[in-house]
């Protein structure tokens, strides 16, 4: 289980994350929203151990989160990558070292999962597209088998229809391995579907923090129900008829 | 926007000082008796024992380092750069009148370097790849590899020796100085050339003019006030480092041309260990090219204001 | 009068990535253009922007991000007066002045460089240039995309009521038929560089014929997937 308990991030003198707390627990999705500038990438960060904390504890079961490796989907699909490598390379870097008797098994099913050629691996970051650089950045948090993953916007150079595909695999794949996942989104409809919690952040600060279905329901804050209506604007929810 | 000048100017002090006192430690360091040899430069004979210290003694060689790096430089601070150690006369007066001779044909060498770069680029670009930019690029990268005191002999034999067009030698008419600038100017062309295609190059493959096309704006209006721009910046940035070639080749082609002036100044003062000398003529360099840098910087700043928003 | 493009067609490395396309698009329409991606939904869009100016119609172009329409050393009042000249117009305060209180960025400083502004009034700038000639269509490609989910619903709407008594015509690219259906009445879906389909809003979202329509219109909203 994912433990935050009152983090605060500093960056200079202004406040990253204030007072941040949450659980995620084994086999469960928790989705972050908010605005550019409201604190989530700061939020993985300060997960992966990357931003030091002013105060507060973060832990995976009580012991450090680095003891557990938890894999990352970064927001820039193809900065993720060592230009220099193929992509088969950079997606078994992070299993070095590990039994590797099932891994052609696994590697196929992902690759068929996320609708991607098998012999796309063999390519270098820059001659795939965007699209596909995302979905193997996917892959290679996936195949680590960390039980925590963070995806940090892991659909947003994907259309909508490859969107609900590759949200469908991750979660088909999460029910199978039970790992805890962090979902950076400014999708709602995404986040409704398939988080169990949302938190919602505003100037570093949780501003809502609720299980999904209550939050799609009916909002808590201002702010909450502003990003609500916004979504149903947007077509990425409906509004119950 | 005060507060980053204020902020260049004083990086810019403390490289000068910085400087000053590399350059006397370099010369403090330096082989072979120092008094000697200005006692040799002043006297042309033989020497005595008795003089050499003497001479030691007056120019403060005894006092140790940092009383002698003091000595030197708290006059500096107030313009003043003491007396040639070796004819006894104020170092400043010779000085510029030094720098008055190679001021002129610097700024001739750079205007030639751009009269001829710009357009040769410009017109190298209107379609990469094609003859004229394999031309200009061919033309660039043999003036990049000419040394400058090949070409100048080049230029005095064809233009002084065998067209008689030109005088080679001395400095005594506007006219003396054409063939020097013309063998500076060409070096800075080369390079100007290359660095200019690749910026006008650069520039036109940014992401948003397409959309200034679509949106009706004139192509001649994308180049002059978008292309033109971004070519810039680079271009800019290369300056500064032009400036350093153009240091080191004055240097050179006023010994070759035979000319009065900073690099002729300072190759006489190294040979005769003249101190004072020396160091004024570094220290004058060092100023020539912080300020150019300064400018540069500062350039950047109106230019694009998020250059070096980082480190400021 | 009825805008009419005929055998629009682009080629990429020997491979036709939009093939001979026809269109034509009535005053005032709000049509979207969707596709999954790679179909050629952006090429069209330019491609049928270029057509127009070709036929000396106005049509005006607002691209995904902010990035690819503004020169980052360049002032936003150097952009407007630009296009304003671009379009040989003089210089018209009372328009400026309707169109970024309708996009309500009539606060901004124009003297600033675009990376100054947020993203989304970098974006409602772009829309307000792309509407000075009162243009005949405005083609809007992926507008929200760049942009967070309050500030992207925010511009469509104020872009919608800004459009609500004119005849601009609006194509709207999208790969997200949920936005699109909030927004169009006509939906071209495009799969393959081929127009595949061509009806209104509700035909294809209720008796979709293509599979790419049927894909689009099956993966319309999260909350009900199918299987």
């Amino acid at each position: 289980m994912l433990r935050l308990e009152n983090v605060s991030v500093k960056r200079g003198k202004s406040i990253a994350l204030k007072d941040v707390s949450f659980k995620v627990d084994a086999g469960k999705t928790i989705a972050v929203v908010g605005e550019s500038g409201a604190g989530k990438s700061t939020l993985v960060a300060s997960i992966l151990n990357l931003a030091s904390l002013a105060s507060g504890k973060i832990s995976w079961n009580d012991k450090p989160v680095r003891k557990i490796s938890p894999a990352l989907v970064s927001q820039e699909p193809r900065a993720a990558f060592n230009p220099v490598m193929t992509l088969k390379q950079s997606v078994l870097e992070p299993i070095v070292g590990q039994k590797k008797t099932l891994l052609p098994d696994r590697l196929n099913r992902l690759c068929k999962g996320l609708e991607l050629p098998i012999d796309l691996l063999d390519r270098k970051p820059n001659e795939v597209s965007i699209g596909q650089a995302q979905r193997v950045g996917i892959m290679r948090a996936l195949i680590t088998s960390s039980p925590l993953i963070l995806f940090d916007e892991p659909l947003s150079a994907l259309d909508a229809v490859t969107q609900k595909h590759t949200a469908r695999l991750i979660s088909d794949l999460q029910k199978e391995e039970g790992f805890a996942a962090l979902v950076v989104t400014h999708d709602l409809g995404y986040a409704a579907a398939f988080a169990d919690d949302i938190i919602v952040l505003k100037s570093g600060c949780v501003e809502e923090y609720s299980s999904a279905k209550e939050f799609i329901q009916s909002p808590k804050t201002q702010y909450g129900q502003d990003l609500r209506n916004a979504a149903f604007a947007l077509g990425a929810l409906e509004r119950a008829s | 926007m005060m507060k980053i000048v204020i902020g260049l100017f004083l990086r810019a002090s403390v490289v000068l000082a910085g400087i000053a006192l590399a350059t006397f430690a370099l010369l403090w360091n330096a082989p072979g008796d120092p008094a000697l040899a200005i006692a040799l430069a002043r006297y042309d004979a033989i020497v005595t024992p008795d003089l050499v210290d003497e001479i030691r003694e007056q120019a403060g060689f005894n006092a140790g380092f940092w009383p002698a790096f003091q000595a030197w430089f708290s006059p500096i601070l107030m313009g003043d750069f003491g007396n040639s150690s070796v004819n006894g006369r104020p170092v400043l007066p010779d000085l510029m009148s030094s720098v008055s001779y190679t001021f002129p044909l610097g700024i001739a060498a750079l205007a030639i370097g751009m009269a001829l770069s710009l357009p040769l680029a410009i017109l190298s670009t209107k379609r990469p790849g094609g003859w004229l930019d394999r031309f200009a690029i061919a033309v660039a990268s043999i003036g990049n590899a000419i040394p400058a005191y090949w070409l100048g002999l080049l230029l005095i034999l064809l233009f002084a020796v065998q067209l008689a067009w030109l005088p080679a030698m001395g400095a005594r008419t506007p006219s003396h100085a054409i063939l020097p600038a013309l063998t500076l100017g060409l070096g800075v062309a080369a390079s100007l050339t290359r660095i200019i295609r690749s910026g006008i190059l650069e520039a036109r493959g940014q992401n948003f003019l397409p959309a200034l096309s679509r949106r009706g704006v004139p192509q001649n209006s994308i180049s002059k006030d978008h292309i033109a721009l971004h070519a810039a910046i680079p271009v800019v940035t290369v300056f500064g480092l032009e400036l350093a070639f153009l240091l080191e080749g004055l240097v050179m082609v006023e010994v070759i041309f035979a000319r009065p002036g900073l690099g002729s100044f300072l190759v006489e003062a190294i040979g005769a260990r003249d101190f004072p000398k020396v160091q004024a003529a570094v220290l004058l360099t060092a100023l020539i090219f912080v300020v150019v840098n300064l400018l540069i910087d500062l350039f950047y700043k109106v230019l694009d204001p998020r250059i070096g928003d980082h480190d400021a | 009068m009825t805008l009419q493009v005929s055998d629009l067609s682009a080629i990429r490395s020997g491979q036709a990535i939009l093939h001979p396309t026809s269109l034509s698009i009535e005053p005032g329409t709000r049509i979207g253009l969707v596709g999954s991606s790679g179909s050629g939904k952006s090429t069209l869009g330019h491609a049928i922007v270029d057509a127009l100016r070709a036929q000396n119609k106005r049509a005006a172009h607002v691209p995904q991000s902010p990035d690819e329409a503004l020169d980052p050393l360049r002032s936003f009042k150097f952009h407007w007066h630009e296009a304003e000249r671009a379009l040989d117009l003089a210089h018209d305060v009372s328009k400026q002045r309707t169109l970024f209180s309708a996009l309500k960025i009539e606060d901004a400083d124009l003297r600033k460089r675009p990376w100054s502004w947020s993203r989304g009034m970098q974006q409602r700038f772009v829309i307000a240039m792309a509407l000075i000639g009162t243009p005949d269509l405005i083609v809007l490609d992926e507008p929200t995309s760049a942009l967070d989910p309050i500030v992207a619903a925010k511009t469509m709407e104020l872009l919608r009521d800004h459009l609500a008594d004119k005849d601009v015509a609006m194509l709207l690219i999208t790969h997200d038929l949920g936005l699109a259906t909030q927004h169009v009445d006509r939906l071209i879906v495009l799969d393959k560089g081929k127009v595949v389909e061509d009806a209104s809003t509700h035909d294809i979202l209720v008796t979709p014929k293509s599979p790419a329509a049927k894909s689009l219109s099956t993966h319309r909203s999260w909350l009900s997937l199918p299987c």
